[in-house]
Formats: C-alpha cells, sequence, structure tokens
C-alpha cells in the first residue's frame, strides 16, 4: 500500500464489501475474479462504475491478503507470505529432460558400479615424497616420457624403425584421443536421443 | 533458424545457459514492436504497455513489415533472438484500426495469438494522468471484473492470457509496502445489440485511508493508461503445444512435512520423537552427606569435574569417567 494517509475526524469506513457471488482468488498471482455480473455501462457512468467495482475487487483482495495469508514482519518492511498459485499457465520452455547416460554409465548402471569419488587433482608421489598433478604439467602420468634412457620394449615396438623414446608419449596421447571420440560419440547419441524422444507437437507442425 | 552454438568462452556460456529450460522458470520477457504503418494512439498505447512491463520488456524502435496472421516466422526470429516469450505488436491499418497483438510462445514457437482493436476515442495513455505512478518492477494487483469471463470461452482464454501478461514473476513472498497498483480487467454482459463487448483495461493507484477498523480503506486513483478492446482474430494454441507447455515439472511439488498433520478441526498437531531418557545421568537431589571427599584432592588434573562430583554419587567408584561435556564451568 503507498500511503497511510491521515484521516482527522475518526469516522469509520467501511472496509467491506458484500457481493451477490462471492469473489474467487488467486493469491499466488494476487489476483481476485469477480464474476459478478456489471452493472449496465453507458458511457456516461461507464468509468464511474469500472472505478467503483475495481474498489471493491481491490478492497477484497486486500482484505484476503491482510487477513489469510501469514504476515512476516521484518526490519525491511511487511512481507507477505503469498501461496502456490491456483491458476496454471503455460510455461515459457519445454521442463528440462534428465541428461541422457554415457555409455559408460549405463554400463555402470547395469553392472552396479558406483562412480569413483573425486579425489583432487593432486596425488602423493612416494619415490619423491612431494604431491604432484596427475595430469597436466609435470603430472604423474608423463611418467617415463623424459627419461635419459629408455629399456626397448619388443611387444611394442611394432614398427623397427619407430623411435623407441616417443612411444611412451605416442601412448598418452592415443588415450586422449580415444577418450575425445568417446565423448562425441555419447553427444551424438544424447542428441539424437533427444530429439526423437519428444514427439508430441512438434512432429506434426514439420 | 539459428545456429546451435558452442560457447568459446565463459560468459557466452553462462548466457546459453541462462536461457536453457529450467525446472523454475524465470520471468517471461516481452518483447514490444510495431508494423511498417501504426497509429499515435497505437504507438502511445505499445509505450504504456511496455512501461508498465519494465524490467522484464524489450522495445524495438525500427518497422517491421510483418503480419502475425499471415506469417509469424519474423516473430519466432525475434523470439529467439530475444530470448522473449511475450509479444504485443502495434499496427494500424484501414480495416484494423490500432490494433495490438498479443502473442506467446512456447519454445520460442507461436503458442497463440489475440488481435485486440484499441478503440482510439476513449484511449487515455499514463501521461494524461498527472500522478506518481507506480514503482517500476513491482507485482501488480489484477482483478476481473464480469461473468462473462467465467462463461464465455473467448472471454476466459482472454483472461487466463491477460493473467500471464501481467502477473510477473511468481514470488513466495511479497512486501506489503509494494502493492501499490492494480490492474483491473472488466467486461460488461453480453447483449443483443453487443454480443461481443468490449474489454476494458484500468490501472489505479490504491490509496489505503485508516478506516478505524483493522484493516485500512482503500481507495484508487487512476495512473493510466486506459484502454477498450475489441477482441479481433484468434489464433488459438494447438492442444498438443498447449499440454506440453501445461507440464508440471515432477518433484516440484509441496513436500508433506514429517510429523505434521492437521486435525479436523483444523489445529496443527505436531508429533516430537524423544530419545529414551538416560535415568542414570539424572539429577536427584543434593546433600551434604552424601557428597564424596577428597576425591579432587587425589585426582588434582580433573579440576574442571570438581562439582560434577556430587552428581553421580550413587554411582560410586564405578562411575567411568565424566563427560567434559557436563561440566559446569
Amino acid at each position: 500500500m503507498s500511503t497511510e494517509m491521515e484521516v482527522d475526524e475518526p469516522q469509520r469506513l467501511p472496509v467491506t464489501v458484500t457481493k451477490p457471488i462471492p469473489l474467487t482468488y488467486d493469491l499466488g498471482h494476487l489476483t481476485a475474479f469477480d464474476s459478478n455480473p456489471l452493472p449496465p455501462l453507458t458511457p456516461s457512468t461507464l468509468e464511474q462504475t469500472l472505478h467503483s467495482t475495481a474498489r471493491d475487487a481491490t478492497q477484497l483482495l486486500i482484505n484476503q491478503i491482510l487477513t489469510t495469508v501469514a504476515l512476516k514482519s521484518t526490519q525491511d518492511g511487511v512481507y507477505a507470505t503469498l501461496p502456490e498459485p491456483i491458476t496454471n499457465l503455460p510455461r515459457e520452455k519445454p521442463v528440462p529432460k534428465a541428461k541422457e547416460l554415457t555409455s559408460w554409465e549405463k554400463f555402470a548402471k547395469k553392472k552396479g558400479i558406483a562412480a569413483k569419488a573425486k579425489d583432487g587433482k593432486m596425488v602423493y608421489d612416494e619415490a619423491t615424497g612431494e604431491w604432484v598433478p596427475k595430469w597436466g604439467y609435470k603430472g604423474s602420468n608423463k611418467g617415463g616420457e623424459d627419461d635419459w634412457a629408455v629399456e626397448v620394449d619388443e611387444r611394442k615396438q611394432e614398427d623397427v624403425n619407430a623411435n623407441p623414446r616417443s612411444l611412451s608419449r605416442a601412448e598418452r596421447v592415443e588415450r586422449v584421443r580415444k577418450n575425445e571420440k568417446q565423448q562425441r560419440k555419447n553427444e551424438k547419441n544424447a542428441t539424437a536421443a533427444s530429439s526423437s524422444g519428444s514427439g508430441g507437437y512438434k512432429n506434426r507442425r514439420r | 533458424m539459428l545456429q546451435t552454438v558452442k560457447p568459446k568462452n565463459a560468459r557466452s556460456k553462462r548466457a546459453l545457459e541462462a536461457r536453457e529450460p529450467k525446472l523454475v522458470e524465470n520471468e517471461k520477457t516481452t518483447l514490444f514492436l510495431r508494423g511498417t504503418s501504426a497509429s499515435g494512439v497505437v504507438q502511445d498505447a505499445l509505450g504504456d504497455l511496455h512501461s508498465l512491463k519494465k524490467p522484464q520488456a524489450i522495445k524495438f524502435q525500427k518497422k517491421n513489415a510483418v503480419h502475425p496472421f499471415e506469417d509469424a516466422s519474423a516473430l519466432e526470429f525475434f523470439s529467439r533472438k530475444n530470448d522473449a516469450s511475450l509479444m504485443v505488436f502495434a499496427s494500424h491499418s484501414k480495416k484494423r484500426p490500432h490494433n495490438l497483438t498479443f502473442v506467446r510462445f512456447f519454445e520460442y514457437q507461436i503458442l497463440d495469438m489475440v488481435e485486440l482493436g484499441l478503440d482510439g476515442e476513449t484511449f487515455r495513455k499514463m501521461q494524461d494522468f498527472k500522478n506518481s505512478k507506480a514503482g517500476v518492477g513491482l507485482k501488480p494487483m489484477i482483478t476481473f471484473s464480469g461473468a462473462i469471463f467465467e462463461n464465455n470461452p473467448t472471454y476466459s482464454q482472454m483472461k487466463l492470457m491477460f493473467l500471464d501478461f501481467f502477473h510477473g514473476n511468481t514470488v513466495p513472498e511479497v512486501d506489503v509496502e509494494a502493492l501499490q497498483y492494480t490492474i483491473s480487467i472488466s467486461a460488461a454482459d453480453p447483449t443483443d445489440e453487443e454480443p461481443n463487448p468490449k474489454i476494458h483495461l484500468r490501472c489505479y493507484m490504491l490509496k489505503t485511508v485508516r478506516s478505524g477498523h483493522k484493516l485500512p480503506r482503500v481507495e484508487l486513483e487512476e495512473m493510466g493508461p486506459r484502454m477498450d478492446f475489441k477482441i479481433g482474430r484468434i489464433q488459438e494454441a494447438s492442444p498438443d503445444m498447449m499440454k506440453e507447455a501445461m507440464k508440471k515439472p515432477k518433484g516440484q511439488e509441496m513436500r508433506t512435512k514429517k510429523n505434521i498433520s492437521v486435525d479436523p478441526m483444523g489445529d496443527k498437531i505436531g508429533k516430537v520423537h524423544v530419545d529414551r531418557q538416560d535415568l542414570g545421568k539424572l539429577q536427584t537431589r543434593k546433600m551434604k552427606g552424601l557428597k564424596k571427599r577428597g576425591r579432587d584432592e587425589s585426582e588434582g588434573e580433573r579440576d574442571n569435574d570438581v562439582e560434577m562430583d556430587d552428581d553421580d554419587v550413587e554411582m560410586g567408584d564405578n562411575v567411568p569417567e565424566i563427560s567434559p561435556k557436563r561440566a559446569r564451568v
């Protein structure tokens, strides 16, 4: 309410309105529905009639808010706790769907494998007694890539001319590639599932 | 159709995420735009509706060669570009003077459209009323008066559309001080001369007067705009799309709180579960004769527990350890 006007003479102004059909309210939307027919509207009395019906409806709405709703007074002012809206209005966008599971997640669910707990990026290196990152700069997954002497592994050395020094790194890069490929595949599956699964109005419109 | 882009940095990623469908939705943004020809009246009306809807509103300045009921693909494009799901399109022609088209979108596609012809003679803009206006972005109170909103399907659809258009954000609580203005939408009953009565939209500032009762007396003062609409063409929502749009997300219902119930009389009943009481720790009457002597001298280190001793007198020496929690310092 915008202003609290002081009235000098202590006259009692009516605050109740009686209507043949009681109003219905949707306090979640701060709305009152007055289904009483309007009095006949003639051009001369139109504004007067509209004003008085609006006043009555607003008075009843304010009465409803101030009497039925929990009021909470704080330092910032008095707050009315509004109930959930009754009138359903259409959404702006569809209800978000659950994210599609990746192939690993599907497999893990089938087998009952719980997700590993994330324990951070750093890992303890027993040999040096230091904490090192699992990947990235000076990551522990690069062990053996910078060694000054490399043992030639007969099984890994398929090509005789391949440099045995770069084999360890090539193996790691290959793992990264494989993972990216799997990610792309999962993304593709997820988009395919979401576009085909929605059905309904979209398919009919096209 | 806009391309679906992969965000290249965190800022654009956040911006894209803000547009994604949400479980609890944000307030709908309203877009205001005009056609190639728009009268002064309808432009004023558009501006006033824009100022009522601020700040969740965008107003275009340029003309748009669009006919919503013929080809609305441009409007769908604007909706997607601006992430707006409500739109008011102003146009003026000889056949349909002072025309405002209210459009709703679902997933950037037109849900429904209704054309409202503004009465140019009775229209009064906000500036014509020389009084203070409501603050920007406040939630209005809305009243619908007239039996026709219940009986006539077209008018009850209009009621829902106006409610969707004006209600603003759904909030859990509202400052009583901020209930500043009311939007009153009313229509007379249909008669034989006028089977489709006009919809009257009025906006009033609220003034509360001390009444001598506990409740205040409400007085209204018109703040504008004053609009009288004649319903024109209507494009109804397709049932499939409406069904999809009206879906309620699961798990959003109010959770029933455990152990709180309401009996038939309307009294709230709470059930409280209490653990079994440990009678061993029960405080009994203190007597000087039962007080243990000399124990604190021998165990001087546990000086915190000095006063505790008399509590556990009955248990004698087989009290294993007095927990520091119970110490009274």
